[in-house]
């Protein structure tokens, strides 16, 4: 077990933990506390949700191996959500701020 | 295998419109709530599921490569850390329904309760999915590589949309 445990994977995982421990601290405003409506404190933890998600993807699920049509379906669901979650969510934002 | 997960990953999707949508129409009252979250809990179940994650791709490596007695031990230990993470939202939903957040004060919990409700569901079919992926390495004298990888693919999509369900939830500002 330990042999398998010394792969590239047991790095990807530190990886995962380390950024979600750094989404973490972002998220709640970088030790600065405030917890007010923020583009981009939103902007920060989406993106790096949706990188972490690419790594889960491309190295555990090993879609980076696999035919392009799901590489392709794996990049659009990524774009899809960062769509809803960033774009969709700061226009409407914006449209309730000004409305 | 695959169609069945992409196609959960956009209902998941679909659920995030709605978040988004409600969210920005109100987005003090949803800080109200968020605020009221546990965003220790939130990293905790993160780091048991990627830890989980890590567990079943190495079983799928290692029942390529044959060690089949190695990658049923990477099976049940994804499968503890699984279980260890439904624990944990028990524990984090039975500290939030006992302090009183109902979903009519803050609407923020209608979404919380569904997602990971939702996702809760998810894990529970996951985990019988792995216990399945368990048994064909326990029992068969010739395990199917494919099936195990199909058991993993689910599992790595469960993890998949907490992630993005834990920054939606607990992060975004």
């Amino acid at each position: 077990m330990t042999a398998y445990l010394r792969s590239s994977l047991t790095v990807v995982w530190f990886l995962l933990v380390a950024v979600t421990f750094v989404s973490w601290w972002v998220g709640t405003g970088g030790g600065r506390g405030g917890s007010d409506v923020s583009v981009s404190i939103t902007i920060a933890v989406v993106a790096i949700a949706l990188l972490k998600t690419r790594f889960v993807f491309s190295h555990f699920m090993e879609v980076r191996t696999g035919p392009s049509w799901l590489r392709a379906s794996c990049n659009g669901w990524l774009a899809g959500v960062a769509l809803i979650l960033l774009a969709f969510y700061e226009y409407r934002l914006q449209a309730e701020h000004f409305r | 295998m695959w169609f069945f997960v992409i196609g959960d990953l956009w209902i998941f999707a679909c659920y995030f419109i709605g978040y988004s949508y409600d969210r920005a129409h109100d987005a003090s009252a949803f800080l109200d709530g968020q605020r009221l979250l546990s965003p220790g809990m939130g990293v905790l179940n993160t780091a048991i599921l990627l830890t989980s994650s890590l567990f079943v791709a190495l079983c799928a490596q290692a029942t390529r490569a044959g060690d089949i007695t190695i990658a049923s031990r990477f099976i049940a230990l994804g499968g503890t850390c699984g279980a260890a993470f439904l624990v944990t939202k028990v524990i984090e939903w039975h500290a939030e329904v006992s302090a009183g957040f109902p979903p009519s004060t803050y609407p923020f919990f209608t979404y919380y309760f569904t997602l990971t409700g939702l996702h809760f569901l998810h894990v529970l079919l996951g985990l019988l999915i792995l216990a399945l992926g368990w048994r064909e390495l326990r029992k068969s004298t010739k395990p199917r590589a494919e099936f195990v990888e199909a058991s993993a693919t689910y599992w790595h999509m469960v993890d998949s949309l907490w992630i993005a369900i834990f920054a939606a939830l607990y992060l975004m500002r």
